[in-house]
């Protein structure tokens, strides 16, 4: 009986996206965003990647043969894309370029970064050279196909003229230097035009799977970069137009979304407010790098009372993460029990104290009196410790995760009231505040859980009804955080501060002014004993967080969706 | 009991053979002069990226026997500079290695010196500055160091601990050289040297060693260590095939994250 072939197996990006992530950073330095998109018009097997704005999309579901085979494939994708991104440094005019001619360069430029690419890294030939499957016809699509594999290749042989042609003027470029593409793949094509027949040119018959649509190396002289892709789609024959648009339209979308959201949430606040009692202004200064000194009393800090949730939408996040609260128990426990202090020179103890024996002999023999001292007994560590986790709660918390069914609040929500848990469980001293802010006259705080508050229902409800709207103005949040905690008597006051992104307000516009404001309260805080930590999850966080925080209180969480179990193990791995 | 056939306790401590070690700027004739006016000097640096293996050559090139401490939590003061023991006739003072070092004239190495307890590192302070003595109260001792001791402690300011770190007074005493991982060429010429592999083949490991230096703080605590790069080095001179290699010398001692693990055994597979 014949065997049937094996069915083909899908994967899909989201469970190879991390992976894929870590793969980029390590091998370019970056981590580009990895968007699922399908092309509208194409069918399932001619899905393919496409880079805009910096972004690499890839198509949602990948099938083959295995999963290895489709896992290669993606990431085989993610490391051409990165090649373009890398070495592909400028956009080609498309006027004036026939199909093929635009072909030509496409396949002379994929070419040309991947052999950048395999200059520093030879390993990744093997990766990519599996894709280039050539049948050997010699019309105009086979013979490019046949190039492309050529040039990927030393080691096929291929003496078709053309190819060997290919061969020699590829050999012969300054390989870092893009308008080589330009000018080897015209050359190539005025000869092919004038050499074979063509008949398809579309994108699947001439290069391999893992390569993108190339797209985005195309640019039109009057239009964006939007326009240039629709018509170099339309010019080479292939329907990907809508692409462009598409992103740029989701991009727009919530943009406005955003907006509408926030005007729409910035009037209900305030109708909220002018309900409420009036309430103290707290006035800080504020950093200003260019003058370089502070501007007093330029932020006005009011503590409004929190808005009170479900406090059992709390206990639901521990019952939903049974999970990970035991796997935090047992962590606790060993914080607990591994830290045992030896006191010596105790009038009680189970032990002798060797040290205190001896001199105690000594004391005997010299006929002194000896001191009684002479036993040691082990003692948990106390862990004097005060700690305020300090939550940012702008406007850009409300943000979907991708691949997850929550917001960034409701994972940070979660995040805390696992650290939380475990902060009770340990017996720690915390409080539990979060802000946002409106301009400079406008910081708004809350405070969710103080330190002599017990975690009662009340806190969890508080806890379970804060919600995110507006700004992040970082620096002046930290100085009121920070004087909660001077006065606290413990050996160690940290503020853990939990957010989504770099400082920002509605009345600045100079990025830089906040981030320094920030990292100069961070310093006032730290001369008065407050250490402050930060936990960010933006992954471009690198860019500023360091300058903010310093090289050693900073951690950027590389998967959003796993914050709330990443987070307590975090604080207990930093406070133990 | 028997004393071990030892003449001199500082004898041991000396190195005979120079240790291998490529400079990576000008550390050397800097911590020569450090050495020359006796300024306790403070390694910083990641794990494995060559601070002990530089202190072994300076004492090697220096001539001084070289005490090393590896500090730990339970460190007590007595385990550094000594404690009374019991002998047939009443009880005998033992020197701990610091105080050793400190009589004889060595340099004094502590390792990792964060890991210690604070009340712990206070015990070099007066050691550390113009008056130059250790205190040992137990024996109604003042001990004056000897001309030629210096005292040198390593720590790794990446290491993100909240509770331990390093006290301003203890920082203050201290001149301090930076260790970063050495530039592409130094290493490559390190692996090969360290761990007898082919230029090549160094060449390939340090250049994995630089990728999975971009994941710091991205899922990785820290990236390959130059240490790393060397066992890797090793087991492929010893004939074992370079992939195998690379994922027991490399990839799984760094982590335990599947998703972490398949980008790093990818980032092997881009060079071998």
């Amino acid at each position: 009986m014949a065997e049937l072939p094996p069915a083909p197996v899908a994967v899909s990006l989201s469970e190879v996206e991390r992976g894929l992530r870590f793969y980029l950073r390590a091998l370019f330095a970056r981590e580009p965003q990895l968007i699922a998109g399908r092309v509208p018009q194409a069918a399932q097997g001619e899905q393919r990647a496409s880079i805009a704005a910096g972004a690499i999309r890839m198509p949602p579901l990948q099938e083959a043969g295995s999963q290895a085979q489709a896992a290669a494939l993606y990431r085989a994708m993610a490391a051409h894309a990165s090649a373009h991104l890398a070495y592909s440094r400028t956009k080609f005019d498309l006027r004036g370029r026939t199909p093929l001619a635009m072909a030509a360069i496409g396949a002379i430029e994929d070419a040309r970064v991947e052999q950048l690419a395999m200059a520093e890294m030879p390993g990744l030939r093997a990766l990519w050279l599996p894709f280039h499957v050539t049948a050997p016809t010699s019309t105009a699509t086979g013979l490019l196909a046949r190039m492309a594999r050529a040039l990927i290749d030393p080691a096929c042989a291929d003496d078709h003229p053309f190819i060997a042609r290919a061969r020699l003027l590829f050999s012969r470029a300054r390989l870092d230097d893009p308008r080589v593409s330009l000018e080897v793949g015209a050359a190539l094509a005025r000869e092919l035009a004038a050499a074979a027949p063509q008949l398809d040119l579309r994108l699947e018959a001439i290069e391999p799977a893992y390569r993108d649509d190339n797209l985005f190396l195309w640019q039109t002289p009057d239009g964006g970069e939007g326009e240039g892709r629709e018509a170099a789609a339309n010019a080479a024959n292939v329907s990907l137009g809508e692409l462009g648009e598409a992103v740029d339209l989701e991009l727009e979308g919530a943009h406005g979304e955003d907006a509408r959201a926030q005007s729409a949430e910035r009037a209900a606040a305030a109708a909220e407010a002018a309900a409420e009692m009036p309430v103290q202004p707290y006035l800080y200064d504020e950093w200003d790098y260019i003058i370089g000194g502070p501007r007093r009393q330029w932020c006005t800090l009011f503590e409004k009372p929190p808005a009170r949730g479900e406090a059992g939408v709390i206990d639901a996040v521990l019952e939903r993460n049974d999970d990970t609260v035991r796997r935090l128990t047992s962590l606790i426990k060993a914080v607990q029990i591994q830290r045992p202090r030896r006191l010596k020179r105790q009038l009680e103890g189970d032990r002798l104290d060797l040290d205190a024996c001896i001199a105690a002999t000594l004391d005997l023999r010299a006929g002194r009196t000896p001191d009684p001292r002479v036993l040691q007994r082990l003692a948990r560590t106390s862990r004097d410790l005060a700690v305020l986790v300090l939550l940012d709660l702008s406007q850009s918390t409300n943000d979907w995760v991708p691949g997850a069914s929550s917001s960034v609040l409701d994972l940070a929500r979660e995040a805390t009231a696992l650290v939380a848990h475990a902060m009770h469980d340990l017996g720690d001293r915390f409080a539990i505040h979060g802000f946002d802010s409106n301009g400079r006259h406008e910081v708004e705080y809350y405070r969710f859980k103080d330190f002599d508050e017990p975690y009662d229902e009340m806190a969890r409800a508080r806890l379970a009804g804060m919600r995110g709207q507006l700004s992040t103005r970082m620096g002046c949040a930290l100085r009121h955080a920070g004087h909660f905690l001077r006065g606290r008597r413990a050996s160690h006051r940290l503020i853990m501060l939990l957010t989504d992104g770099e400082p920002h307000d509605i009345d600045v516009h100079d990025k830089q002014y906040l981030v320094l404001d920030a990292k100069h309260a961070v310093e006032e805080q730290r001369r008065l004993g407050v250490t402050s930590y930060c936990i960010s999850l933006d992954p471009g966080a690198d860019k500023y967080v360091s300058r903010i925080f310093g090289a050693r209180n900073y951690m950027v969480l590389d998967q959003l969706r796993r914050l709330p179990e990443k987070l307590p193990a975090l604080y207990l791995r930093l406070t133990s | 009991m028997d004393r071990l056939p030892v003449e001199d306790p500082i004898a041991q401590y000396l190195i005979a053979e120079e240790p291998y070690y490529r400079p990576t700027g000008d550390e050397i004739a800097l911590y020569e002069a450090a050495y020359a006016v006796r300024m306790p000097m403070m390694l910083k640096g990641p794990t494995g990226c060559g601070k002990t293996r530089f202190v072994e050559y300076m004492a090697w090139r220096l001539q001084r026997p070289l005490v090393t401490i590896a500090c730990h939590e339970d460190m007590s003061a007595a385990d550094l500079v000594g404690r009374h023991l019991l002998d047939a006739s009443g009880t005998h003072w033992q020197d701990g290695p610091l105080t050793l070092a400190v009589r004889r004239g060595a340099i004094c190495y502590l390792d990792e010196v964060v890991e210690a307890r604070q009340d712990t590192t206070v015990v070099i302070h007066p050691l550390t500055d113009a008056r130059r003595v250790l205190p040992l109260e137990k024996r109604g001792e003042l001990v004056h160091a000897h001309p030629d001791f210096q005292l040198v402690i390593s720590y790794n300011p990446g290491y993100q601990n909240i509770m331990k770190d390093l006290k301003q007074s203890t920082r203050q005493r201290f001149g301090a050289l930076d260790f970063g991982w050495p530039a592409r060429e130094v290493e490559t010429e390190i692996v090969a040297h360290e761990s007898g592999a082919a230029l090549d083949v160094a060449q390939r490991l340090v250049s994995i060693g630089e990728k999975s230096r971009n994941l710091k703080g991205h899922g990785l605590e820290e990236g390959m260590s130059t240490r790393m790069l060397v066992y890797a080095g090793q087991l492929i001179a010893r004939g074992v095939p370079a992939a195998a290699a690379c994922e027991v010398a490399l990839v799984r001692p760094l982590t335990d994250d599947p998703d972490m693990r398949d980008a790093l055994e990818g980032t092997v597979k881009a060079f071998f």
